[in-house]
């Protein structure tokens, strides 16, 4: 009897100390990583590029009463991180994201702060980056993030002799494109490789087509809320020209099974089985790593082609604008924030990054370009982002996050023909726009 | 009341548990008691979480991918179940031989059991390349190598991968369980004149019958929260194809941030399982069973 009776108290026991451990957990936490320490909590993504956030953040604490920390969380959970300490006593005072979508959840739920106050006292943190780059991290018409790595557009990449050997020249407009394709079908090569197994290589076709065609209103209204944009003839449109490219065998049949990320479609340009590949300009680099006597030869790039008719500047460009450092409304030390954000657009900080290989979006770039490492490259990339009336936003970062998932599956079954243009349309409509 | 019995030991007192009992609380029942809570919520992990009534669950209820990853999880479930069985059966009776050469081969067949399953998934994901990998090299069976394009071959792939790797944990209880049949019984089938196909069905495979039991059931948990090979192989596609439940789970949770309806599946999931594990346990009498060897020794 004696045994049962002790059970009710030994469970509550037993809740009363996991309430205790749960409670001193959370203690823990608020003393030891917050902002509460007098110090700037800077959260970035962990990469290899945080030898550079080091740098800068040494940099300031030279000078600075206020000193800064780096924290980083390793690349993959940064996001799922992010989101669950942003609304706590842990959250950082200034942190990394892909501005757009990525930002405008917490900025809704009013935890950001507006930076228009620090770019009144300090213009320069609005001019001193390039225009189409700094819009991206601008929600309901303030902005909340200053670019902090490099940009990252995507462009139509080739392989020279593949090209070459079938009669095709880099494709200017869509039509020479289409052209291509079928010289390069004769020629019994995949005309496009395509990393379809990610999903997001497949995304990179719809968002310029949509650009060109409509322009960057129709995506701006949908994301703004108004659904109704998916459903307008230039969608239509421009959903037909996907199918009819699909439906072409540009692709190949099995696009769906590669994949970018474990270097099959990479390998597929390099080793001449396929002509192009859309993929953001991270991809030089991802060559020459892979096969760096392709890199060096054979590999080519234009910008994405012109469609003719379409309301899009020919221009505009598309995918990373960049990263940037958003802040949080609660930190107690704006003024130093503001300073350490001043160092985004010197001297020092575009020079580390060239270094390392990434395409700074500071006005003053274009000075320091000739010492890269690929200044030919980089300098293309530079004057197309730079003269792009319109950047726009990769668009599962420009939604918000958890629209993601979502949007990829609606993504990945209109192009392989499981949903029609009907079908993709209401999956668009049905994602959650804030 | 009838006096205690006579006997001064007591049985141990409920405190022997305790250390036990406290971790279980902690990271199986409170976790527990917080996803049902979380199920009737509305949450993104950035705004306070609200009460939304059974607004999860009914929605759940008309999702049609829902509705498929249930079918999908049960169908994979069925698959693995299905290969394993035989194969490990086979296999560990084979190994269960003191020959050099099965001891050899073996250590072999035991070796995906040492790798991680995302190392699995992903040495997979690269082998069945269709431009670079093994369907390129045997277009005769896998025609254009669209393997990951299409639900019937996806579904395929995973059922394969997940045999693949768990064939070996399998073969290794059998062959345990068939190293223990005692010889006799072997002894007496040969003077009575029995093959060794007689032998096999019906000394060997009776005597496995409760390790038949637990690897099946271990096969069936093991199927139901499947996760990381289709994490990594598939994403759950092409589109939804293979979104398996406790995958849709990790989606709505984790991708799309809508905790509250990650935490219904969640809850799902657990009740699922449970009452798959209580059927299993009834029909095959596990909880009535003693002694495997009984009447023999």
């Amino acid at each position: 009897m004696t045994t049962r009776a002790r059970l009710p108290r030994l469970v509550a026991a037993g809740a009363t100390l996991a309430l205790v451990t749960g409670l001193s957990a959370c203690g823990e936490g608020n003393g030891g990583g917050s902002s509460d320490d007098g110090r700037i909590h800077v959260l970035v993504y962990g990469d290899a590029a945080n030898k550079v956030e080091q740098q800068i953040v040494d940099t300031f604490n030279e000078k600075s009463d206020v000193k800064a920390v780096l924290d980083t969380i390793p690349g993959a959970d940064y996001q799922k991180k992010l989101q669950t300490i942003i609304s706590t006593p842990q959250a950082p005072d200034v942190f990394f994201n892909w501005g757009g979508g990525s930002i405008k959840p917490f900025v809704e739920a009013g935890l950001l702060l507006p930076l228009d106050g620090f770019i009144e006292k300090n213009p320069d943190l609005e001019k001193k980056f390039l225009p189409s780059v700094f819009e991206s991290a601008v929600v309901d018409g303030k902005p909340y993030g200053v670019p902090m790595r490099g940009t990252q557009p995507v462009l139509l990449f080739h392989n020279k002799k593949v090209l070459a050997d079938a009669g095709v020249e880099p494709p200017k407009t869509w039509d020479e494109l289409l052209g291509a394709v079928e010289k390069l079908k004769d020629e019994g090569v995949t005309p496009i490789a395509l990393g379809g197994g990610d999903v997001w290589p497949t995304q990179m076709w719809f968002q310029y087509l949509y650009d060109r065609i409509a322009g960057p209103e129709l995506f701006a209204k949908a994301v703004a809320g108004d659904k109704s944009a998916w459903e307008s003839e230039d969608s239509r449109k421009a959903l037909g020209m996907i199918e009819d490219l699909v439906g072409t065998g540009a692709f190949g049949k099995n696009y769906d099974s590669v994949k970018y990320t474990n270097g099959g479609s990479v390998q597929l340009v390099a080793s001449g089985r396929a002509g192009f590949e859309l993929m953001g300009s991270w991809y030089y680099s991802q060559q020459l790593t892979d096969q760096p006597e392709f890199a060096e030869k054979d590999l080519g790039y234009t910008a994405f082609p012109t469609v003719a008719g379409g309301k899009g500047d020919p221009a505009d460009v598309a995918g990373n604008t960049n990263n940037y450092y958003s802040v949080l409304k609660k930190t107690k030390h704006p003024e130093a924030v503001a300073e350490f954000l001043k160092l985004m657009y010197s001297d020092e900080f575009v020079k580390a990054q060239l270094d390392i290989g990434n395409l700074p979006t500071t006005t003053g770039t274009d000075e320091f370009i000739d010492g890269s490492g690929t200044p030919e490259y980089s300098r293309f990339q530079y004057e197309l982002v730079a003269e792009a009336p319109s950047f726009q936003l990769s668009w599962d970062q420009a939604y918000p996050q958890k629209a993601s998932s979502d949007m990829h599956k609606a993504i990945q079954q209109f192009f392989n023909g499981q949903l029609d243009a009907d079908g993709f349309i209401k999956a668009m409509q049905a994602l959650p726009t804030d | 009341m009838p006096a205690p019995s006579t006997s001064k030991v007591g049985r141990p007192g409920f405190v022997w548990a305790l250390p036990a009992a406290v971790f279980f609380t902690l990271f199986a029942i409170v976790p527990l008691i917080m996803v049902a809570v979380l199920s009737f919520m509305s949450w993104d992990g950035i705004s306070p979480p609200e009460f939304v009534g059974t607004d999860n669950w009914s929605r759940l209820a008309d999702d049609p991918v829902m509705l498929q990853s249930v079918w999908l999880t049960l169908l994979l479930t069925a698959l693995g179940v299905v290969l394993q069985t035989p194969l490990s059966i086979l296999l560990g009776v084979w190994a269960a031989g003191y020959q050099r050469n099965r001891a050899v081969l073996s250590v072999v067949y035991f070796v995906p059991l040492l790798l991680s399953a995302t190392a699995v998934s992903v040495l997979w994901r690269a082998l069945l390349d269709p431009n670079f990998g093994i369907p390129a090299s045997a277009t005769w069976l896998f025609g254009d190598g669209n393997l990951f394009g299409e639900q019937a071959t996806a579904i395929g792939v995973l059922a394969f991968v997940s045999t693949w790797q768990f064939t070996p944990f399998h073969t290794l209880i059998y062959q345990g369980a068939a190293r223990a049949v005692p010889p006799v019984l072997y002894q007496a089938a040969e003077i009575d004149g029995a093959g060794r196909y007689r032998q096999f069905f019906h000394i060997t495979l009776p005597q496995l019958r409760t390790s038949m039991i637990t690897s099946m059931i271990l096969m069936t948990v093991g199927g139901l929260t499947t996760f990381e090979t289709v994490l990594i192989l598939t994403q759950g596609g092409p589109g939804t194809d293979t979104t398996i439940s406790a995958y849709y789970m990790y989606d709505k949770a984790f991708k799309s941030f809508d905790y509250g309806t990650g935490s219904a599946i969640a809850l799902a999931l657990v009740v699922a399982a449970t009452v798959v594990s209580l059927v299993v346990v009834r029909l095959s009498g596990y909880d009535r069973m003693r002694g495997s060897t009984e009447g023999v020794s």
